[in-house]
């Protein structure tokens, strides 16, 4: 079985944002791009399911990003995936999710796979609707924020999150499947693993290679991205030592009651 | 675009608040745009919420109560936004900013060929050009983009971010037909309400949360969750109180977690890592209470009171219980 799972690199989420006032963009110094860390969940469960179904099962990592950006990639080979492959191309650029996920969908049929692993959310454009496209350009079913999965006499057997509880579902394959936190931690590569990644294939495709029949990038997306402002100041506000517990209440139920909170 | 059409995710009829804030926005975009505002409502349950619905100003609620919409997963919910969309004609379609919806949006980006505003707090509307405000990167931007001119545009909406108010002369509830030729792929075996009683975290207007400063659990039952309904609120929870297994990950606020734009945000025990502060910048008013007034959390509250929290958060429900009384 082949296993492709898509993950996108992302401003390292964990280090705090700003964006500059006068260039309207993320001020990237001191920032680090990562995998994003939604999609290291998908990575596991492609890495999980390749354990347990065996055979001449294999995970190839794909992503849609520049080429200076391939080194970041190796995490992923590191973790365990078997080989990669890069979509880069200037004319990418800007795309939003439709144009994104239609590139992204094309690069895939050219790819091929039996099994379609996406990570619930990126952490940056966190629109959260890419898989969803994806399946539609690639005809798949589409099952959603899985938190277990098993293949079950040739379908798909998943326990899913839903928004006010779960659910048990049955699907086929080939299926697009995205993850949810609750899958389980990702695991870190080994020093075996980063040593092993640095032979591992990464394969290079362009978009000459997929003969769109629409403009992608800014050019070609549904969208356009107007202004990037940073949110309005959150200023520090008042800071009181409580001298016991009736006094800190008091003084919460003031604030409270004088912003009609109560 | 000319008309708005809001989906309405329900269970059995149940719909979530944001609905009625969707039909209160969408008749006053539709109003700027010069068309109409619809609504649709498929599954079990429809008929009922549509009547609950009519009390807002939609001028048509398409309705099925198609069984197959809850035996399986999205599909059929895809198809009849779809053949509602291209029924209606152009259109901006508003869609809640849930798992669900997130899903429907994505799906309706490919069959309509349409751009997406995702987790929208505002809209602008100029000559019959949508541009939508959203929060990203946990908060750190907040981003205008334009839905280009097109027959078709997609905004997820943000639970809280606008106003419900019933009004409107009643709506039209008009069967929608369903969508013939249709295969479904994925069943639902079972499905599994959780927490049903509690107000949703996403909905809630105040959300009292704990962190590591709690010590364990039952600080949530016995402080929290007190607190939390004498305030007419939900209780959330830090990563690290989620992580060491003091409260389901379904109440995690912050970047791995829930998103949440209440009122009123009260942390307890909270020292405020960038993980959590993504998840509830964006609240109204800020309280913390923390036994360090140097912790992170002091740098984004409106008010830091510096003490125990076993001691000041009884005391504070009691407080807000007697103003009640």
């Amino acid at each position: 079985m082949k296993i492709v799972v898509t993950v996108k690199l992302v401003p390292d989420p964990n280090a705090e944002k700003r964006i500059d006032p006068g260039t309207k963009r993320l001020v990237r110094t001191g920032v680090e791009t990562v995998l994003n860390p939604y999609d290291e969940y998908a990575l596991e469960a492609a890495l999980q399911l390749k354990e347990r179904i065996g055979g001449d099962t294999t995970v190839t990592v794909f992503t849609m990003a520049p080429e200076s950006l391939k080194e970041t990639l190796r995490k992923a080979l590191a973790m365990g995936a078997d080989d990669a492959v890069l979509l880069s191309d200037a004319g990418l650029e800007g795309s939003d999710v439709w144009a994104t996920s239609y590139a992204m969908s094309r690069a895939l049929k050219e790819i091929g796979f039996d099994l379609l692993l996406v990570g619930g959310l990126s952490d940056d454009g966190s629109t959260g609707a890419t898989p969803g496209a994806l399946a539609e350009y690639l005809g798949l079913p589409c099952i959603t924020n899985a938190r277990k999965v098993d293949v079950v006499d040739g379908g798909l057997q998943v326990e899913r999150e839903t928004d006010n509880g779960y659910q048990i579902v049955h699907g086929k394959l080939p299926s697009l499947l995205t993850t949810a936190l609750t899958f389980g931690e990702p695991r870190y590569a080994s020093l075996k693993g980063i040593m092993g990644a640095k032979k591992k294939p990464i394969a290079a495709m362009t978009l000459a290679q997929l003969g769109l029949d629409q403009p992608v990038g800014t050019a070609g997306s549904k969208t356009e991205l107007l202004n990037v402002a940073p949110p309005p100041v959150r200023g520090k506000g008042q800071v009181v030592e409580a001298t016991d517990g009736t006094n800190g209440a008091k003084v919460i139920f003031d604030f409270l009651k004088e912003k009609k909170l109560v | 675009m000319k008309d708005v059409i809001v989906f309405v995710q329900h269970k059995n009829g149940q719909t979530p608040k944001v609905t009625f804030e969707m039909a209160t926005e969408a008749r006053k975009l539709a109003d700027q745009l010069g068309g109409k505002a619809h609504a649709v409502v498929v599954g079990a349950g429809s008929s009922q919420l549509a009547d609950q619905l009519k009390s807002y100003p939609l001028d048509v609620i398409y309705i099925n109560d198609d069984a197959d919409v809850d035996g399986f997963l999205l599909d059929p919910i895809v198809d009849y936004l779809e053949a509602a969309a291209k029924g209606v004609g152009p259109s901006l379609v508003l869609i809640p900013n849930t798992l669900l919806g997130k899903d429907v949006a994505g799906r309706l980006v490919a069959r309509l060929g349409a751009g997406l505003g995702a987790d929208v707090t505002g809209f602008t509307i100029e000559n019959g050009k949508v541009d939508c405000i959203s929060p990203k990167m946990g908060g750190a931007a907040i981003t205008t983009c334009a839905l280009k001119p097109s027959d078709y545009g997609i905004a997820t909406v943000r639970p809280n971010a606008f106003a419900a108010a019933p009004g409107g002369a009643g709506a039209a509830i008009t069967p929608l037909e369903k969508p013939a030729g249709k295969t479904y792929a994925v069943k639902v075996e079972k499905d599994v309400e959780e927490g049903s009683g509690e107000i949703a975290l996403e909905e809630a207007a105040t959300v009292v949360s704990g962190g590591r400063g709690l010590g364990g659990p039952e600080a949530f039952e016995t402080l929290l969750k007190p607190l939390a309904h004498a305030l007419g609120g939900a209780v959330g929870a830090s990563r690290a109180a989620a992580d060491a297994g003091w409260v389901p990950y379904s109440l995690q606020i912050g970047q791995t977690g829930k998103t949440v734009s209440p009122n009123l945000y009260i942390a307890v025990g909270i020292s405020g890592a960038i993980q959590h502060k993504v998840g509830m910048r964006s609240s109204g008013t800020i309280v913390a209470i923390n036994k360090d007034g140097q912790s992170a959390i002091a740098e984004f509250s409106d008010l830091t009171v510096v003490g125990d929290a076993f001691q000041i958060v009884p005391e504070l429900t009691k407080l807000i219980e007697a103003a009640k009384a």
